[in-house]
This record gives C-alpha cells, structure tokens and sequence, in this order.
C-alpha cells in the first residue's frame, strides 16, 4: 500500500518505539543506514532474482542505485565504513523503509514501501550464543507490542553442509549440489542425474574431439581442444578462457567415467531434506538417520542442541518450535541458522519476523575478514495487523 | 483523448511496410491525414478509426494504458513491456511477417555449454576464477530474467544494451547476450551459439488488442469490422 492512513502512521511509529527501546535495551545500538544504496553491492548479493523485485535506478552522473530492499545489507556497508575490515564486535538496531516491488500487485501483506525494524550482531565468536540472543530479542520486542501467539520455525543450513561434507562423492559433485541447494527443482534431478549410470552424456562433445580428452593429462586435452578450435575456425572470445572450457569439459569427462553416486547416499540426503518435526524430536531423528546410514556429523548435531538448550534457557518455548530441513532454502545468502515468527491468524505466507545466520555477506561487500553476522528483522505492517487483530 | 476507435501501426521500417501492405490486401484502405510526414491516418468507409504510427516498441506502451484500443506489433516487444500481457492485452492473430526469435547466445567455443542446464553449471567456477557473476547483455531485460529464472539460472548479472549487442561478448562488456535473431547469421559472424533450449520466444508481428482501452460500442464495432477484414 502506497498511500496510508495518517492514523496507521501514528500506530506504526508508536509500536516502532516499542520495538526499537527492547532492542537498545539489549544492547542494540540504533543506526540509521542510508536508504538509497549503490545497486552494484546488492545486485551481487542478492542476484538478479531480487533485482526483479528492487527499485534500480540510474542517476544524472550514471551511477547505478537502488532502494534499499532489505536494511540488512545498508547495515553492512554502514559498518564496513566504520571499522574498515569489519571484524569489530558490533551489535546495531534500525527501523526505516524498505522497498520491493510487488508482482502480482501489491497488497496489505505485501506492500511495495514497508517499514523494517531489526536487529545486527557482528563479530560475535560464540555463533549459538548469538542466535539465541537474536531470537531472544525478536520475540521480546514482538511481545512488547502486544503480540501474544507466536510460533517459531526454525532451519540450520550447517547441518545441510555437514553432511554434504561426511558424505563420501568427488569434490565437483559436492560443489554442484550446494550450489543447487538453493533451487529445489534442480537440485533434485542434480541428485537422480549423479545416481544414474554414466551420468553425464557426453553426446553433445565433438567425438573427434572427446577421443582426446583425457582428464590425467590435463595438459595436453588443453593442446588438443585449442587445434580442434583452430581447425574449425572457432574463434575464442569473451574472458572466459580456454583453459577454464577445458577444465569444465575433463570434468565432465571424469563424470561420465566414473562410478554413479550409491543409491544409498542419495536416499540420506534425501531423507534428510524431508525431516520436519519439533525441534527437539527432529534432533533425534538426525542422530538416527546418519546412524542408520553410517555417517556421523557429531559436530553440527552439538550445535544444533546446544542451540536449543541456549534458547530455552533463554525462556523461549523450544518444546513447539518447528525444524524443517528444508527452511532456508530461498534466502541464498543465510550460511547457518535460520529462523522465522509467524502468527497463527497471518499464516506461514507472511512471516511477522525472520533471520539468521549469514557468515559471508560481510565479506560479499566488500570486507577482507572473515566477519561472524547474524541478525533479523520485522515486518512492523503485519505485526501491527496481526496485533490489532484487523486484516493484514 | 479521443473517443475515437484508436489503430497503433509501426512507423517505419519493414515492419511498417508488411502492415500497410497487409491493411490493402484485406481491402482495408489507409489515408494519411494531416501533415505530409502523416503520423495519423484514416481507415476509408470506417470514420470511427483514427490510425496512430507510432514506433513498434511504442505500440506495447499505448496497448498496456489504453492509449489504443488495437496495434500490430512484435509478440516479443508486448511480453517485454508487459509482465501481465495476458492480462491487459489479448493477442488476436499471428499475422505471418516479422518473424524474429529471441535466443540465449554465448561464444561457440564454449563447447561444454550446450543447454541453459550447462550454463547454470559454469555460474561457480566463473565465478572463483573472474571475480563476478557472468553478464548477460540484453535489451530483452524481464524477458531474460522471466526465462532464466523459469530455468533455474540465478547467479548473473544483467548489462542492459540498446545496440549491437551481439558485439559485447567480444568487447568484453558482457560474457554471453540474449537477443533477437532472423537467421543466426550475425550470431555466427559474432562467434556466438545459440543455446540448444536457448530460444525464448519464436516471435513474429501480432494483432493485439488492449484491455486496458476504453471500449464504447462504436469500438466493438470498428474492432469487428478490422478482425474480420484480416480474417480473424
């Protein structure tokens, strides 16, 4: 919604008191990030997918900005600005407009300009004790402003990339399926292409010129692909090089050569990614499941219960939380821990709060240390629906 | 405004000539009016029609706000406009000229990229050895992030480009280009490929109506007098 009532601007800004004084409380300190960004720092993190969704625009100097689609990013930069390689312990909040554009068009649970109050800690060491903490805070502030039932969801991306680790495959496959982790669709007949015999076809490859591929002697396939160009008069052009075409064409050759990956492991991961339950049961089918397939990942599943056991020290009720394997799955730039707050009377589509952990982004924009981040963020429009009781 | 029954035909060029040429063969009698240069005209015997030239990337924008009720143009130039055309145009007949397909092209000798499955494939390793994602340059913007996306290809970048396009990869301002194509030959001449699941959209010039027009009986009327001239 474009236009609003002047009356639900003065309810927002209320709540948003209420929202950012627990945050400053806890230790948060306000910022006020910038809300036009430069685009090229976003489009990189975020993709083009979001692109789609964000507000770019070119100004009289022909630089390249956005409005700001999320205040995680701004606060990023403002911290990068502040401490240079970005390793300072830092803990921010902020409230402020964000904007997306909305597809289908926009409506009261999805509008174009809504406003985001949030929480940052960066640098923290103690990773479980900072994801605690955020959530902590989130569901503090969201009761201070009247929000009575909430259910918390939660996900761990770590647990994914341990097993990924643990499972036995050559290292390129491993590579391809996280890298599709975050498109279920591709990833699933990544997972059946790597089960089935001779994976890869080849068929598309010159027979001429695959007859001397031969991925032990790097080398020389190199020699060979560039005479097979030269001979047909295919010219190399772009930055992409010869040597990396080359590469990419041994590994496939590699591929189609080897053994497929056992059916056995693919049923793990497999299984694993269908694993939704309450949080505390969910860790124990984990345990059984990698026992059962004789795998062991002890260091994740560590993390994942102290975790919990942080959280519920925390007063937070963990007995109900949900885990899905799944979750996190859209969000490409969480590394870790990911969580969400719905409201039963909005339902799972809209989301009151969510975040979590993104080890990489700092470094994404720019830092040249490797900077532990965790944070979250509420959508102040559906929070105030959901506590008023009227429609989103 | 008008309340006039207002026809969007191109402006200039080939696309222009095989819509007028098409208006006479169906004994629809075109008159320029106006000044010599004429960007209006008249349909003979149908006084409610206004013809409007306006340049074909035009013709999408006055369908999509109703500027006019009906307009020959791309499909290709509609569904890049327009990301609800199937809401707020209907496509009334293909009209057998202006044949152009939009394609996915990267350099041939990328020969470990065959399909947009390939593609999506080298996206981290590009990345690990340049430093960025790879760039895609296009003046076919939400028509590249709509097929991209439909495909499972996210990590790209896209470099809008109003001309030769086909040149970038070469130049180096972009890694691989979508585009449109007659023959393929520029393509070719370029050192390019096209994808074997590359092409887009097999487009060709279309009688579109606006549902966004404002419709009176008298433009029905007109409508139907003009479709069933051309045979729809």
């Amino acid at each position: 919604m474009a236009a609003e009532t002047a009356k639900k601007f003065e309810a927002l800004e209320a709540q948003a008191q209420k929202l950012m004084s627990v945050f400053i409380k806890a230790g948060y300190e306000a910022v006020s990030p910038a809300i036009i960004q430069p685009a090229d720092v976003f489009l990189d993190v975020i993709g083009e997918t979001l692109r789609a969704r964000t507000y770019v625009f070119t100004d009289p100097d022909g630089d390249e900005l956005c409005l700001r689609p999320d205040l995680t990013v701004p606060t990023c930069r403002l911290h990068m600005e502040r401490h240079g390689a970005g390793s300072a312990k830092a803990r921010y909040c902020y409230n402020g407009p964000a904007f997306r554009f909305q597809p289908v068009g926009s409506d009261g649970a999805h509008p174009r300009e809504f406003r985001q109050a949030g929480i940052e800690s960066f640098g923290a060491g103690d990773r479980e004790k900072a994801e605690a903490q955020i959530v902590a805070t989130i569901i503090d502030a969201l009761r201070a402003a009247g929000l009575k039932d909430v259910r918390l969801r939660i996900g761990d991306l770590g647990l994914f990339r341990a097993l990924m680790a643990a499972a036995e495959m050559p290292e390129r496959w491993r590579q391809r399926l996280n890298h599709h982790f975050w498109r279920p669709d591709a990833f699933r007949a990544e997972l059946k292409r790597l089960t089935a015999p001779s994976a890869k076809s080849l068929q598309h490859i010159p027979a001429e010129l695959l007859a001397d591929l031969d991925p032990v002697d790097p080398v020389r396939s190199e020699r060979q692909l560039v005479a097979f160009l030269d001979a047909h008069k295919i010219e190399i052009t772009g930055a992409r090089s010869i040597h990396e075409v080359s590469q990419n064409l041994l590994s496939m050759v590699a591929d189609a050569k080897a053994d497929p990956m056992p059916a056995k492991t693919a049923a793990l991961i497999e299984s694993y990614l269908e694993i939704e339950a309450p949080a505390r049961a969910a860790g124990a089918r984990l345990r059984d499941l990698m026992r059962d397939k004789g795998i062991a990942i002890p260091a994740a599943l560590d993390v994942y219960h102290r975790r919990l056991q942080l959280l519920s020290e925390l007063g937070i009720d963990v007995v109900h939380a949900e885990f899905s394997a799944e979750f996190g799955r859209s969000l490409e730039y969480y590394t870790g821990f990911v969580f969400e707050i719905v409201a039963p009377s909005l339902g799972d589509a809209s989301p009151i709060a969510g975040g979590g952990r993104y080890d990489d982004l700092m470094s994404a924009v720019g830092c040249t240390e490797d900077v532990p981040a965790v944070g979250a963020a509420i959508h102040t429009e559906r929070l105030l629906a959901a506590v008023t009781g009227g429609g989103p | 405004m008008t309340d006039r029954f207002v026809l969007a035909v191109p402006s200039k060029g080939r696309l222009m000539e095989q819509t007028l040429e098409l208006l006479a063969t169906s004994g629809l009698k075109l008159k320029k009016t106006g000044s010599e240069r004429g960007y209006r005209g008249e349909l003979e015997g149908l006084s409610s029609v206004e013809v409007a030239f306006v340049s074909a990337s035009e013709i999408a924008w006055y369908l999509k706000t109703g500027r006019a009720h009906m307009g020959v143009t791309g499909e290709d130039l509609i569904r890049e406009q327009i990301s609800d055309a199937g809401e707020r145009v209907e496509f009334q007949k293909k009209l057998g000229f202006g044949y152009a397909d939009v394609v996915v092209a990267v350099p041939a000798f990328w020969l470990d990229v065959r399909t947009m499955a390939d593609l999506d494939e080298i996206a981290g390793e590009f990345r690990r050895e340049h430093g960025r994602w790879y760039r895609v340059a296009t003046k076919y913007v939400n028509t590249t992030r709509r097929f991209f996306a439909a495909k499972g290809v996210t990590d790209y970048r896209i470099v809008e480009s109003l001309g030769a396009t086909e040149g970038t990869p070469a130049a180096g301002t972009a890694d691989l280009i979508v585009d449109i194509t007659t023959t393929g030959a520029t393509l070719a001449a370029n050192g390019l490929r096209i994808l074997d699941d590359g092409v887009i959209l097999k487009s060709e010039a279309n009688l579109v109506t606006s549902n966004a027009a404002e419709w009176t009986p008298r433009g029905r009327e007109a409508q139907n007098v003009i479709m069933a001239a051309l045979g729809v």
